[in-house]
């Protein structure tokens, strides 16, 4: 932990997060109980001048347990009252994200891109191209790339895959009949270079038809449990009614500082 | 990496799994993020509803039969049709997505489907199709009557006839309706190919004079189907006759706007039938709604009061084609909607570009 001055630096530059190289220091009980010290990141405070702080984070089996402030030493008060600044900070939208929403042809993904904007949804048509909205989310600026998921058209998928955040796969949950091609063309984004590492929210769209697949269903014909190389989480959803869209999202919010470098 | 659904998973009971979340979960964590903390696994709409027979709406495997539903059996739920051959098939009701795979010699009717009607490695299928998107694949050989709120599309189909659909049961209308579908947005002949092939074209136009009865007969008056009164009279259609794409015969045209009311469609229908019997004909109309900012843009010089009017709810549009078409329509809205405010274009000299900037701005709302 902190001790005086030794970790008050200041530093040129603006927001960078998580820098790469821890600086060494002791492991001390700190402000939030035994734990183990870790480099954080480094943010500029309100008067300008850049500060890099260590902070303690309390091991995964330990609660957080903040000590009163009566017991904190100078220091650790400084770092308090920087971690509020980091928290707002973090919630305004300075953070744009990259989102690629692939899918077979009729997944429902122009369907979901409005329903993200909170527009109609009674009138789509068929994509010829693709399509691309911004959406506010959660503190986050999301461009999302809609693109047209004909057989014929899907060879242009790659030009779309560099500098993806997240990718969103929409499945037709009721076309069973097109599940083994979903299957395919999903495994052959996942193996992608240019896509490698990049988290995976898969969308089992359409739970209000009534031959709609469970997405335990869908999670298991997909050998979802075999991906081993990046973070997903399936979701079903109806894209036309908009139920199950929000807790995808929230998956997406979460998940993106971890590919982003 | 193993992707494919194999047959075993499909043997598998379609349980629920009520520990998805924490696999998931188990998974994020091993990841190395910070996991998915949800206890208990939430619950959706479709956790709770009654559970329905799948097979009460699929149609498998059928030969030489008449079958399908009739009105009120449906009821807005999604249905299938597959490996079907020689069969007459009539889904006399809304419905929410129609997915119709291999099946060859087929004749289909399909009541108005909210979503999308998607045929797929069909062959000799003669259809009525009323729908907000027509898609096929892999089809050959088709010829459709079609009402489509969007661009039909097509992909790795050859052969494909379209004609604008004619079809009347009593019921009709209110499934068109329920399925939110206005019968004045048609884009029947503007279809797009995915796979066009240079030097031949995979689609084309059916014969103007192609009536749907000779394409897609009545159904058996044996069937269970002999209680619904079906018509494809021109003048019972429930969907206007429009000639869409097809060469126009003059080169005026008439721009003739309805605005929200209690009698628009009525009216309309009226208008129809009026110029018709003076042998003009009706080129494609639409159902849209307005802002008053469009106003200006859309009616430019003439548009002084109608900015209240389109608040009022969408706007029903139509073009008229014919030499005197315009003064034609004058006179009528003179004398047959003279209590009712309209948009009459004033000349032939303005109505072109009247007619073009409507359907351009319509074509632009109604696309994303």
């Amino acid at each position: 932990m902190l001790s005086g001055h030794e970790a008050v630096r200041p530093t040129e530059g603006g927001i960078v997060m998580a820098h790469k190289q821890p600086i060494p220091g002791r492991a001390q009980r700190g402000a939030w109980g035994r734990s183990e010290t870790q480099h954080f990141g480094v943010y500029k405070d309100a008067t300008a001048s850049i500060v890099t702080v260590r902070l303690a984070v309390a091991s995964r089996r330990k609660v957080l347990r903040p000590i009163s402030r009566s017991k904190q030493r100078p220091a650790q008060r400084i770092i308090m009252g920087l971690l509020s600044i980091l928290r707002k900070l973090k919630s305004s939208p300075d953070q744009e994200v990259r989102i690629l929403l692939l899918g077979l042809d009729n997944a429902g993904k122009t369907t979901l891109l409005k329903q993200l904007a909170s527009e109609d949804v009674s009138h789509i048509t068929p994509t010829q191209g693709f399509n691309i909205k911004s959406v506010q989310s959660q503190g986050f600026k999301l461009n999302v790339w809609d693109i047209g998921g004909q057989r014929k058209i899907r060879p242009y998928w790659r030009n779309y895959f560099e500098n993806t955040d997240v990718l969103i796969y929409v499945i037709d949950s009721a076309d069973r009949k097109r599940f083994e091609e979903t299957g395919q063309e999903l495994s052959e984004l996942l193996e992608e270079e240019k896509l490698s590492g990049v988290p995976v929210l898969l969308f089992a769209n359409k739970q209000d038809l009534m031959t709609a697949a469970p997405a335990a269903e869908i999670a298991e014909g997909l050998n979802l449990h075999t991906i081993r190389d990046r973070l997903w989480q399936i979701q079903a959803c109806s894209a036309v009614t908009a139920e199950g869209v929000q807790d995808g999202m929230t998956w997406v919010c979460k998940h993106i500082s971890s590919k982003k470098k | 990496m193993g992707c494919f659904f194999s047959k075993k998973s499909k043997r598998k009971s379609s349980e629920k799994d009520p520990t998805l979340t924490t696999n998931a979960a188990q998974n994020t964590t091993n990841n190395a993020a910070s996991g998915n903390t949800e206890e208990t696994p939430k619950q959706y709409s479709w956790d709770k509803r009654d559970k329905v027979d799948p097979k009460d709406f699929m149609l498998t495997g059928l030969k030489d039969a008449t079958v399908g539903r009739l009105p009120g059996k449906l009821n807005g739920q999604q249905f299938v049709i597959q490996d079907c051959e020689n069969c007459s098939i009539y889904i006399l009701d809304n419905s929410a997505t129609v997915t119709i795979d291999d099946c060859v010699n087929c004749r289909v009717v399909l009541g108005p489907v909210k979503g999308s009607v998607f045929f797929r490695d069909c062959k000799d299928m003669k259809c009525v199709v009323a729908c907000q998107q027509f898609r096929t694949r892999d089809c050959k050989k088709m010829e459709v009557f079609l009402c489509c709120a969007t661009q039909p599309i097509i992909e790795s189909s050859t052969g494909m006839k379209f004609g604008c659909f004619q079809y009347y049961y009593p019921d009709l209308a209110f499934h068109f309706k329920d399925a939110g579908l206005s019968i004045f947005n048609n884009n029947w002949s503007n279809v797009h190919d995915f796979t066009p092939v240079s030097g031949e074209t995979n689609w084309s136009l059916v014969p103007e004079e192609a009536s749907v009865l000779d394409y897609v007969p009545p159904p058996d008056p044996e069937s269970e189907f002999k209680s619904v009164r079906i018509s494809s009279d021109a003048g019972r259609s429930i969907v206007p006759l429009t000639r869409g794409g097809r060469r126009k015969t003059s080169d005026e045209s008439c721009l003739f706007v309805f605005f929200a009311g209690d009698y628009t469609t009525a009216n309309a229908r009226k208008l129809i039938d009026q110029v018709t019997e003076k042998g003009f004909a009706l080129i494609q109309t639409k159902e849209v709604s307005m802002r008053p900012e469009d106003v200006n843009r859309v009616f430019k010089n003439n548009a002084e009061g109608l900015a209240e009017l389109i608040t009022k709810g969408p706007v029903v549009a139509l073009e008229l084609n014919g030499d005197g078409v315009v003064e034609a329509c004058r006179n009528i809205a003179n004398g047959v909607f003279s209590g009712t405010k309209v948009f009459v274009s004033e000349s032939k000299n303005s109505s072109s570009s009247d007619v073009d900037n409507f359907f351009n701005f319509a074509d632009m709302q109604m696309g994303l």
